[in-house]
């Protein structure tokens, strides 16, 4: 187990440092500046160099590449270009909490109701049960969740007045957003779900538990359901990464200050080091998702356990 | 099986809980009106910023938000009144030497910054030197250091703070020198760059400054007490403004709303006074009473490059120029409440005598197709037979992108030319045009203060910028060189006046297309609500409501 984190970690680190270095170069090949290069091109082409030049950004990329992985190894990411005298850390963490909250509540409440749909799917198979759940899911993978957005926004929040329309101001600002996040979540893990007990329904050791004389209720709790998860937390590492690292289009609608807006933004304006800072931080985050599912897999499956095995 | 799910649903739970103590907004605090129940009920206004706030630190900052916010917060030796002249603020009075050079500004007596604080002469001096020092300035550096005496040798390094033209000859005196008599220059000092900072509170704050409520100081007509670059700002009646009876809002909060549907929505549920309308909203709301519209000093315009072929020839380029007719664009297509332009500065823009530059300038540019053919036909001849393949650049934001089409189309269809559309993100296309990959490109200029001068410096050059077309005219770079020394309004004004119609008529360098305007509805209720077309737009001091 901890030879089998030790490389995990070194793999991580080699990972990231591939991905810092692509991404800087990738960067700097946007075409544009920080800067308000409306107001810039007043300037001669020698005092618009010596204006980069305070900036850095005169240097060879090679150099400026150079320097930013220096100060990133003593754990600097620098200030942002756009927000100016902002630290990239702080604004990465003034923006994450909105964005991590309605991502754990949707997919919290998607995985716990797209687990029930299944389930009830699951076993009354090819009844009008399993063709509405079905149906249902359908939708959820069919409409973008940026329509449910608009029509929650409409009729909940504007026609019946039951929730703000929009804003961050208090817990029910965040109501919506979440349901409406959730829809994709319930309709992937509810098919999942039923597909995966299906199958597991057919084995033979349901048959033999069965004919032990266990309970209905046992033979779901003890053997069916445990069995089943195992693609669901396979999906439900991307999910959550996808859902805490924040929706631009469902923030911009309900006016949630998160962080899903924050990337595509200083892709925008070339903010570098925020591009960087960002990338930086959704990788490392995704990669140690990945682990810990790993990790989770053994829990839930004693034949995947990685004690002794490379993994 | 249960350890797992429990493990799963504990730890989300967990991370749920951890969260929820995370920052909303919380300016719930609306009915704190209730409380002093004998007094006048609170006027508060609710407003939205369609994108963040970047930056509060004002001899830095860019852009129209950060200007709009600071404009009110703070302010300079003027403030833009409600018809966008420049009235004394912080300055009493100001006396202009003969040779319009030097000004000599007198403060208002008991001026306070909000820590009780006089405003002091010393203050201007701070900032002015700090919004032009290179360690601490921003791109809009040039807005004082074109002006002042001294001051781009300052930038430079070749003068020390002592050679500036900016002297705080007592704590109420402030005399500036400058280059060339500036008729606007008292326009220019309303400006978010012009205004004061205490160099012991800037000092103090250190790299935190301008970064929350509590590390920036303010002279006008509001204060912040609350402020996030994600979520919005709020503003409440500074009471230590010198003119706080002429304020007639109490409180005002400003939020974030990227989304136009969304703010319409929060327009329609009472969350907001004020939305501006997509063009797609437009027709449903025009009648509407509490529907109107305002425009900008942001004029649009396709620049031809001069030495890519066929634009190197004035007869084609005339052609483009008269072969469509922006006010189809702006009734039919972008129905945005912009306006057709006929020359390249913005129509609202001040002349002299009380007239505006467009009444002395004006239908430079009549749409003509029969006049275009003709010059299409000569052009032709003169450059032997043949157009080569012509593309139009443009920016890919959906106004920029229906403007190209529309360009397309009618050349097209009145001079049978077929042109191709590239199309670039915002900062590729002005890479390219400043690369010279370029032959025609829309592009745009959003004036920083009301003289047509903000434009006519553009084009000056031998040549200009690729950017600029590289016009290169002697005449028009007499023309504006003599209307930067000449001291007599009128005079000054007819060589501006001249330069444009060298500009736009004589060389055709560009082919005027329309000046930017917003639509909007605004609760029936508040009236005097002022947007400044130029400068920093938003201005709260004069707003009254029901």
């Amino acid at each position: 187990m901890k030879k089998f984190l030790a490389v995990r970690i070194v793999n991580i680190l080699v990972t990231l440092f591939v991905i810092a270095t692509v991404t800087f170069f990738l960067m700097k090949l946007l075409p544009g500046s920080p800067f308000d290069e409306e107001k810039l091109a007043g300037l001669s082409d020698e005092d618009r160099m010596e204006f980069y030049a305070r900036y850095g950004l005169d240097q060879p990329v090679a150099v400026q590449y150079a320097k930013y992985m220096g100060n990133l190894v003593k754990g600097d990411l620098g200030i942002s270009y756009y927000y100016k005298g902002q630290q990239v850390e702080s604004l990465i963490s003034s923006r994450i909490g909105p964005s991590a909250l309605l991502g754990a509540q949707a997919a919290l409440l998607g995985v716990s109701i797209g687990l029930i749909l299944g389930m009830i799917a699951a076993f009354r198979h090819n009844t009008m049960w399993d063709f509405f759940t079905m149906f249902i899911a359908v939708i959820g993978v069919a409409i973008p969740n940026f329509v449910f957005a608009a029509l929650l926004q409409y009729y909940v929040g504007l026609k019946w007045g039951i929730l703000p329309v929009a804003f961050w101001e208090s817990y029910d600002s965040s109501i919506l957003p979440t349901i409406a996040l959730s829809m994709m979540v319930i309709a992937l893990i509810a098919r999942f779900m039923r597909n995966e007990m299906l199958e597991v329904l057919q084995q033979d050791y349901i048959l033999t538990a069965k004919s032990k004389g266990l309970s209905q209720m046992n033979v779901i709790i003890r053997h069916t359901l445990r069995n089943s998860m195992i693609p669901i937390i396979t999906i439900l590492g991307p999910i959550t990464v996808s859902l805490l690292t924040g929706s631009l289009v469902i923030e911009n609608i309900f006016g949630v200050p998160g962080i899903g807006s924050l990337f595509v933004d200083s892709i925008k304006v070339n903010d570098y080091t925020t591009i960087m800072g960002l990338t930086l931080f959704y990788s490392a985050f995704y990669i140690l998702t990945i682990l810990v599912v790993d990790l989770l897999y053994g829990i839930v499956d004693p034949r995947i356990r990685l004690t002794g095995s490379k993994g | 099986m249960r350890k797992s799910m429990k493990l799963l649903a504990l730890s989300m739970l967990a991370l749920v809980l951890v969260l929820s103590g995370c920052n909303f907004s919380d300016s719930s605090n609306g009915n704190s009106d209730s409380k002093d129940g004998s007094k006048d009920e609170k006027k508060t206004l609710k407003l939205s910023l369609e994108n963040d706030i970047p930056d509060l630190n004002q001899v830095k900052t860019t852009d129209g938000i950060s200007f709009g916010i600071l404009n009110n917060i703070m302010e300079g030796l003027y403030r833009l009144d409600e018809n966008h002249e420049a009235v004394p603020a912080m300055a009493e009075s100001v006396e202009i030497s003969e040779d319009k050079l030097t000004y000599t500004f007198k403060l208002r007596e008991g001026v306070k910054w909000s820590n009780g604080d006089p405003v002091t002469a010393a203050d201007f001096r701070y900032s002015w030197l700090r919004a032009i020092h290179p360690d601490t300035a921003g791109s809009y550096a040039f807005i004082i250091a074109d002006y002042v005496k001294g001051a781009a040798e300052f930038v430079e390094g070749v003068a020390t703070d002592s050679e500036v033209g900016i002297v705080a000859e007592d704590d109420t005196t402030l005399v500036v020198t400058l280059n060339e008599p500036t008729p606007y220059f008292l326009g220019l000092t309303a400006f978010v760059t012009y205004f004061p900072l205490n160099e012991k509170f800037v000092t103090e704050a250190g790299d935190d400054f301008a970064l929350t409520t509590e590390n920036i100081l303010f002279n006008g007509p509001f204060t912040m007490t609350e402020y996030d670059q994600a979520a919005g700002v709020k503003l409440v009646k500074n009471d230590k403004y010198w003119d706080k009876e002429n304020v007639g809002i109490d409180e005002v909060s400003l939020k974030v709303i990227k989304e136009n549907s969304t703010a319409l929505n929060l327009y329609e549920a009472g969350d907001l006074d004020r939305v501006y309308l997509s063009s797609s909203d437009i027709q449903s709301y025009q009648d509407d009473k509490e529907f109107g519209t305002e425009s900008k000093f942001n004029s649009w315009f396709v620049q031809f490059n001069l030495t890519k072929a066929p634009f190197d020839n004035v007869n084609i380029r005339k052609a483009f120029q008269l072969g469509y007719d922006p006010e189809i664009l702006t009734a039919q297509i972008l129905n945005n409440g912009s306006t057709p332009a006929s020359g390249v500065v913005a129509s609202g823009m001040a002349g002299v005598d009380g007239k505006l530059f467009r009444e002395l300038n004006p239908d430079l540019v009549t749409p003509n197709v029969e006049k275009a053919k003709e010059y299409l036909a000569a052009g032709l001849k003169e450059i032997g037979g043949t157009l080569p393949a012509i593309e139009i650049l443009t920016a890919d934001d959906t106004i920029a992108k229906d403007t190209a089409t529309f360009l397309q189309s009618e050349f097209k269809k009145n001079l049978g030319v077929d042109v191709n559309i590239s199309t670039k993100p915002y900062s590729g296309r002005l890479q390219a045009m400043r690369d010279d990959a370029y032959q025609m490109g829309i592009n745009k200029w959003g004036a920083d203060y009301n003289d047509a001068s903000t434009y006519m410096d553009l084009w000056v050059g031998t040549p200009a910028s690729p950017l600029r077309g590289h016009y290169s005219s002697t005449v028009y770079n007499d023309l504006v060189a003599k209307s930067k020394s000449e001291t007599d309004e009128v005079k000054r004004m007819d060589y501006l006046l001249e330069a444009e119609k060298a500009l736009v008529v004589d060389d055709a360098v560009i082919a005027p297309l329309y000046d930017e305007g917003k639509a909007f509805l605004q609760n029936a209720e508040v009236t005097n609500f002022t947007i400044h077309p130029y400068g920093a737009p938003l201005e709260l001091k004069y707003i009254k409501k029901k």
